[in-house]
């Protein structure tokens, strides 16, 4: 039963959204705004029983019920937490800076090495390795010219990305290159969005069709 | 003529794009899939795993992707359950734990799966790349209980499983920088053998990491559902909806080329 | 207070994190865990920014009656629903996940799914081989959306006698080579730009993150 109240429900929301087709109008302001509503909601509720929950609220519980006295020291973070509730406050808004503060530093220091390791030196490392292996005769020719084609294109995208220097000359022909390579890169990934958002069609039409209305 | 060509209304593309994918769902049209490499190598990876092997999949995606990312899901789960690979659940995204959960749910029912030995649901934590590096040490300093909030330590499968050295494969299903997040703070950090499904939006931008191996596979939006289907057997969503995405892909392609057809003509035209 | 305490905090966690980062020594490992679970308590605390943000963008709709004001009352709704019932109740009960399945998920998932019909439209109107770079674009995403799409493999096999699978082949070689070194190239001058950030974060060079908030 409240599962087909909840597919009819469904269903109108749906049609609601695709109304947005014919012109913007008061079915699909409706859906729109009950839409962000319902999502921030879910968000908070989400983010309460698995955030705050098990993260603040559990360890100051243990900490009194069962004489778990190290949980208290979660006191320090949930207080520098606490201070978002200053945005509620405009004369001390000012003070969420201090969590924002430690978050902005810690996920900073954190990027510093591993964004050097994991996107910087794999990532040279990766572009270099065919050639020890073309000297070793692992590769094929075809397999030779990729590893060539993709040296040109890893230099000449950065060359184009490089702004210090005017793009003339030697770095203006590289540079031009590189955007033959931006060009194919950014076309391959239209002909995939085009792919992802025509999935997302089906699955509705898929959930009008047979879910709601039985015809498949 | 030309002229209103090129300046046709956009709601008769919409109707064209409408009947391009409703005409072929009514007729329930199929096609034969090719399986592209990178997809591969995730089966083949998965396939490879002892009995008792673990994998952990990340449902980092909401429902505005789940087109794509749930019938690989499936597939993916449908495949670890078969070969007795025991799944655990999580999301870095709040709008991903009812979908995974839900998931995960449906596969064990239809494959008989047992909750807390052959799969768990960690559900979702916030935090992203430190919930990534907590995991690290250890799980359950980051999900202390599961997303029934039972206590991980209550959990048999849990009982020889701390961090990722008891994790054979990591796969990331994601909507966003999710897998970005896993190769930088887990595969670099950890050593962490990482697999990932993605959206058609962001599929182009993981190729890098394919060929450095910090991605040992990837697989394609619903074209990368339909893929697996087909390795593991078990035709479903992916396989259908790609046959009638092939209707979508050709009108688009059409739309394209008879517009720059008219585009020269009236250029030609003008000249 | 207001900007030197912030402006050490972050100083003082950034440099922990990356140093820590490096170190295998007990101390340093325990130091980086340690403010790792910091961070995992404080960060759900931002929720309140997001709330009162919300609020006050759709209670200003509403005091200054504003267009479709009237909207905004949904937004509220959405929100107590979901939190009135998710709060107590939990995110797991079947109330709760009725009205995400039900309510949520169409909504979201149409809203997107309205793309498929966006892109089509603009793909006709404004996808044209203007110049040589256009053309390129436009070659490359009409491979790969043929190479995507199961019947393009299909047709071709059918009417051409060689190169089985030609298009998804050929939607596979463009992924692996020239995407992949323009991407490449992307990444490595994303990644530079991350850790300079970071650094210039860090040493206190970049401060935008301590905005300029109410009761400064």
């Amino acid at each position: 039963m409240w599962e087909l109240i909840g597919i009819w429900l469904a269903a109108l929301l749906t049609l609601c959204i695709f109304s947005f087709l014919y012109r913007d109008n008061p079915f699909y302001r409706f859906a729109e705004h009950l839409f962000v509503g319902v999502s921030v909601g879910y968000g908070i509720v989400l983010t309460v029983h698995q955030g705050l929950i098990p993260f603040a609220w559990n360890p100051l519980r243990d900490a009194f019920t069962q004489q778990q006295w190290i949980g208290l020291v979660k006191i320090i973070p949930i207080c520098i937490g606490a201070l978002f509730f200053a945005r509620l406050f405009p004369a001390h808004g000012w003070l969420i800076r201090y969590p924002i503060a430690i978050l902005i530093g810690v996920g900073s220091g954190l990027a510093i090495p591993n964004v050097m390791r994991a996107d910087i030196f794999e990532q040279v490392l990766g572009t270099l390795t065919p050639f020890a292996q073309i000297h070793a005769g692992e590769l094929d020719p075809f397999q030779i010219f990729g590893a060539i084609l993709m040296l040109l294109g890893v230099i000449s995208t950065l060359t184009y990305f490089f702004f210090s220097v005017e793009h003339r000359g030697v770095v203006g022909g590289v540079s031009k290159i590189g955007i033959v390579f931006l060009m194919i890169g950014f076309g391959s990934a239209f002909g995939n969005t085009v792919m992802g958002r025509v999935s997302l069609l089906i699955q509705r039409v898929d959930f009008l069709l047979a879910d709601w209305l039985h015809l498949i | 003529m030309i002229e209103k060509l090129m300046n046709i209304d956009r709601r008769i593309v919409f109707i064209l794009v409408g009947l391009a994918v409703i005409i072929p769902s009514l007729l329930s049209v199929s096609f034969p899939i090719t399986v592209s490499q990178p997809t591969r190598s995730t089966y083949d990876y998965i396939e490879s795993l002892p009995t008792g092997s673990t994998l952990m999949i990340g449902f980092n995606y909401g429902p505005s992707s789940l087109a794509e990312l749930h019938p690989m899901a499936e597939a993916v789960i449908h495949h670890c359950f078969q070969q007795k690979v025991r799944v655990i659940g999580m999301t870095l995204l709040p709008d991903g734990a009812t979908l995974g959960d839900d998931m995960l749910r449906k596969v064990a029912d239809e494959t008989g799966a047992i909750y807390g030995e052959d799969y768990v649901y960690l559900g979702f934590r916030p935090g992203a790349t430190q919930v990534l590096l907590g995991m690290g040490t250890a799980i359950d300093s980051v999900f202390e209980a599961d997303y029934a909030k039972t206590p991980l330590a209550e959990i048999p499968m849990m009982a020889d499983i701390t961090n990722y050295e008891q994790i054979d494969l990591v796969l990331d299903l994601a909507s966003g920088s999710s897998t970005e997040w896993w190769i930088v703070y887990t595969n670099t950090r950890y050593n962490q053998q990482i697999a990932a499904g993605v959206t058609g939006v962001i599929v182009s931008q993981m190729y890098p990491y394919l060929q450095t191996k910090q991605l040992i596979g990837l697989m394609p939006g619903l074209l990368g559902a339909a893929e697996y289907e087909k390795l593991i057997g078990r035709p479903a969503k992916g396989t259908e909806g790609m046959s009638i995405q092939s209707f979508a892909h050709l009108l688009v392609v059409g739309l394209v080329i008879l517009g720059n057809i008219a585009f020269f003509i009236q250029r030609r035209q003008a000249e | 207070m207001r900007r030197q305490v912030p402006l050490i905090l972050c100083f003082a966690f950034g440099i922990v994190m990356a140093l820590t980062e490096f170190s295998p020594h007990r101390f340093s490992q325990w130091l980086n865990k340690e403010v790792i679970d910091w961070t995992l308590v404080i960060g759900p605390f931002a929720l309140v920014l997001a709330i009162a943000t919300l609020i006050q963008t759709h209670w200003t709709r509403i005091r200054r009656r504003s267009e479709y004001w009237q909207y905004s009352f949904l937004v509220f709704i959405g929100m107590i629903v979901m939190v009135v019932i998710g709060i107590p109740l939990g995110q797991r009960h079947p109330v709760f996940v009725w009205l995400f399945r039900y309510v949520q998920v169409p909504m979201d998932a149409t809203m997107f799914s309205l793309l498929a019909f966006f892109i089509a439209s603009a793909a006709y109107r404004a996808f044209r081989a203007r110049t040589l770079e256009a053309t390129l674009l436009l070659a490359a995403a009409l491979i790969v959306m043929i190479g995507n799409a199961p019947v393009g493999d299909l047709i071709w096999n059918t009417i051409i006698p060689f190169g089985d699978n030609l298009p998804s082949a050929a939607r596979q070689w463009i992924l692996d080579n020239p995407n992949l070194s323009a991407r490449r190239g992307i990444i490595l001058g994303i990644s530079l730009g991350v850790i300079s950030q970071s650094i210039r974060i860090i040493l206190g060079i970049e401060r935008s993150y301590l905005g300029g908030v109410e009761g400064d």
